[in-house]
């Protein structure tokens, strides 16, 4: 508990090992329905939907309720193995020192790359959701349509963007949290106003008063209807994002009342009432507008960046506003709780000395990682200045980027379960099956749809069909960031070897 | 005797342990250097799990003591101690009722450029809620040897009589002269009289305070009463002059819950304008222990 004073001076070259803390969380704090509540949050589905369901639209048409469903599989495989990794290993670097461990530092530096540019990209992402439905509930709250096009306006989009960026980046320097209640509030608001766009649209369906009124028919649950695999790859890879978080409620262990079953069983009563609101959401979305192209259409290029922000006027009529509050109050706050991501790891990789330093500093004041706070900020707003700028539709190939981003480094996570545990793949059913088979298979799928997705998108059409140099805009930003991810850990392999030398993360047990 | 002291590894966190090792030198105290880490909140949960980044944080908190316990001299015994809660202020309050703290020391600036004492966060909710006093170092505090001088600050409210008792003997057991000190606030035209019962008021109290036995506690018999006059609390405590060596005493506001601290709105500007440490006693402190202790020692600070 502590150290005497003559004692730690004595032992002040050996560093570790201090036994000055009283170590680990106040355990028993969450229970099931608290579990719930943080897995949901952490999804945050207003904000996925409006975000994923017109880009998924457009990959995979009426399909997408199958894909929907497909796109869990992966993820539920994955969940597994990162759950038994953070068992095994809880760090906050997660992918990056898991991956270290199984395979050495090279693929290790390049997963948390992988993780840290996913997060940074949802960053920026939501950021941009938040501003467009910041303007949008203004033009609800006086009744001026004109306020809401103002985030079409690239200067000042860009500019109130930025500014959301640096709030979120300041709250989370800050080390302030959201509390137990706010996150209560949150995720309820979200879901009865998801369930009240859902009733609105069947009403106006079966009123006749839909924009494109489309029958349900038993074949939009059938994912080997897609028409091509492209299509289902990019498709797969698109709801790797909507259920991106859901992992969360499988590796809390010491915050819940009951350790053994808590994260289990919050983990399924989340993906149940998360795979409930999405099936209801994306079928009453294109039975009420269709996979036209035309006006309110779901497969209307217009439409795809932020689907809600188009159809809940129609749809949900005055009470529109509703929606752009919970979109914007869900994205504003997952844009304060994800900083917390990439700058872990950050803080990680300047702990175990594979960025330089200064990445490793924790604030003596907030006890957060300041420096690697601030770095995720100014790469979050770069990233969404250089895709606002290149992109017809920023929201659009930003998304489609991300789900490749997560495909990679959970395929690398995955992987590195299996390898990490080789030794014990055989040594029981359980083993054979969390540690080997599910990583297996999910690591597998998802590095497929990674290739898959990476191939096609440097067709120029893919996407909102931005392109670069002949070059789909997608492939750009996506290749571009794991491109550069290998040429930073070049100059870091010249500037601090010892990590890339194996000599601070060992591999194996 | 023990001073819980908040460390942070920055400027603040150096004045607090320079005034706690001149505190603890006039009386013999060890401190206890604690480090406050925030709780994971679990409903705060990203892509990244709270338990590593716990870790981390412990690890640098322990290096952060190393650092902080190589500037104590060894002629202060001290601790080193990293504890968690939800909140800073919160963790430093549970680890003084934990060590049994007879102080808690903190640094109580934030980045004030202008004032000698803006208040920081952590030292404002401290100042709402402890229980027991807490001693707030300024910016730049760099004094390390024992106090010269106590000065009590005094009101015209009810708890004087118990915050003079404090000040006496905690005067008493370091052997250093008390002040007893009416800051003022007037027109011109009514001040002679108005600082004649201000005098009168201070004198009265003294007097009462005083060990009846003056003999054996010849330094407080040395008493001073100082009236500063001032348009503001801020000149008034600007034109009294202070020694390096001295801390300012007050007492509470009376709004406060019993036995806690809340700084009312007069203390919060003395607090700005002083340019030496201050301690701030909680409204019902000294009771308890004069109930436990006999005659004049009124609490365990002031106890011999």
């Amino acid at each position: 508990m502590s150290t005497e004073h003559a004692t730690a001076k004595a032992a002040a070259h050996s560093k570790q090992d201090h036994g000055l803390s009283e170590k680990g969380l106040k355990a028993g704090s969450v229970g099931l329905i608290g579990a719930v509540v943080i897995g949901v949050s952490c999804i945050a589905p207003a904000y996925t939907l409006t975000a994923a369901l017109g880009p998924t639209v457009s990959e995979v048409g009426v399909h997408l309720p199958a894909i929907f469903l497909v796109g869990f599989l992966p993820m539920l495989l994955v969940a597994f193995g990162y759950r038994e990794l953070n068992n095994a290993m809880p760090d906050a670097g997660t992918s990056f020192t898991w991956a270290s461990r199984a395979f050495g530092p090279w693929i290790g530096w390049m997963g948390g790359w992988g993780l840290i540019a996913a997060t940074i990209i949802v960053l920026s992402n939501l950021a941009a959701v938040a501003v467009d439905f910041f303007y949008l509930m203004l033009a609800q709250l006086f009744g001026n349509p004109e306020l809401a096009d103002l985030t079409t306006n690239l200067p000042l989009n860009i500019a109130t963007t930025l500014v959301f960026i640096a709030l979120a980046c300041w709250i989370s320097y800050r080390g302030m949290e959201t509390t137990k209640t706010v996150q209560y509030v949150l995720v309820a608001f979200q879901l009865l106003v998801l369930g009240w766009f859902a009733v609105a649209a069947f009403s106006h369906v079966a009123n006749g008063t839909a924009f494109d009124a489309t029958a349900i028919a038993p074949d939009w649950f059938n994912p080997f209807a897609v028409e091509s695999f492209s299509a289902f790859a990019a498709g797969v890879s698109l709801s790797i994002f909507i259920y991106w978080g859901w992992d969360v409620t499988l590796t809390m262990n010491e915050e819940t009342r009951n350790p053994e079953k808590t994260p289990g069983r919050a983990a399924t009563v989340t993906v149940l009432v998360i795979v409930i609101i999405y099936m209801t959401v994306a079928l009453s979305t294109l039975a009420f507008a269709g996979v036209g192209t035309e006006g309110l259409g779901a497969g209307n290029p217009e439409n795809q960046g932020s689907i809600f922000a188009v159809l809940a006027g129609p749809v949900m009529g005055p009470f529109a506003i509703l929606m752009s509050l919970a979109i914007l109050s869900s994205s504003a706050a997952s844009l304060q709780s994800t900083f917390v991501s990439p700058a872990r790891t950050l803080l990680s990789m300047g702990h175990y000395k594979a960025l330089p330093h200064k990445f490793g500093k924790i604030s003596p004041s907030y006890k957060s990682p300041s420096y690697a706070t601030i770095a995720s900020a100014v790469a979050a707003a770069v990233f969404y200045v250089v895709t606002r700028t290149l992109s017809e539709n920023a929201l659009w190939d930003t998304i489609t980027a991300l789900g490749m981003m997560i495909c990679f480094y959970y395929g690398i996570t995955a992987l590195a379960c299996v390898w990490f545990f080789r030794a014990q793949a055989f040594s029981g059913a359980h083993s054979f099956f969390f540690k080997f088979l599910a990583p297996l298979l999910g690591g597998v799928i998802l590095l497929v749809m990674f290739f898959k997705t990476a191939y096609d998108s440097m067709d120029p059409e893919y996407g909102s069909g931005s392109s670069v140099g002949g070059l789909g805009l997608v492939f750009i930003l996506g290749m571009g960031v794991i491109l550069l991810g290998a040429v930073l850990m070049l100059i870091m392999a010249k500037l601090r070897p010892e990590f890339f030398k194996g000599q601070v993360l060992t591999r194996g047990n | 005797m023990r001073y819980v002291v908040g460390y942070s590894a920055n400027a603040r966190g150096r004045d607090a342990v320079n005034l706690a090792v001149s505190l603890a030198r006039g009386r013999g105290a060890s401190l206890d250097l604690v480090v406050a880490i925030p709780d994971a909140g679990p409903f705060n949960a990203a892509h990244a799990p709270a338990a590593g980044y716990d870790s981390y944080l412990h690890q640098q908190a322990g290096e952060w003591l190393d650092e902080a316990l190589a500037l104590i001299p060894a002629d202060v015994p001290a601790k080193a101690h990293v504890r968690s809660g939800e909140s800073d202020a919160q963790t430093l309050i549970e680890a003084c009722d934990e060590f049994q703290a007879d102080m808690l020391i903190i640094g109580a600036t934030s980045s004030g450029l202008f004032k000698r004492f803006t208040v920081g966060s952590v030292a404002s909710a401290l100042l709402h809620a402890a229980t027991v006093p807490v001693a707030l170092a300024p910016h730049g505090y760099h004094r390390r040897d024992a106090l010269t001088r106590v000065s009590c600050g005094l009101g015209s409210r009810a708890g004087a009589e118990k915050l003079l008792d404090f000040a006496v003997s905690m005067a008493v057991n370091r052997e250093v002269p008390l002040r007893v000190v009416s800051l003022l606030t007037l027109d011109a035209g009514d001040s002679d009289e108005a600082a004649d019962a201000a005098r009168e008021y201070a004198n009265k109290h003294l007097a009462a305070a005083l060990p009846a036995d003056s003999s054996g506690a010849a330094p407080a018999a040395k008493a001073d009463v100082v009236v500063a006059q001032g348009r503001s609390v801020e000149e008034a405590v600007d034109r009294l002059d202070w020694e390096d060596g001295e801390i300012l005493l007050i007492g509470s506001s009376r709004l406060a819950r019993s036995r806690s601290i809340f700084l009312g709105s007069t203390a919060n500007r003395i607090l700005r304008a002083l340019p030496v440490p201050m301690i701030v006693v909680p409204s019902d402190y000294e009771l308890k222990h004069l109930n436990q202790s006999p005659s004049s020692d009124t609490s365990r600070e002031a106890q011999a």
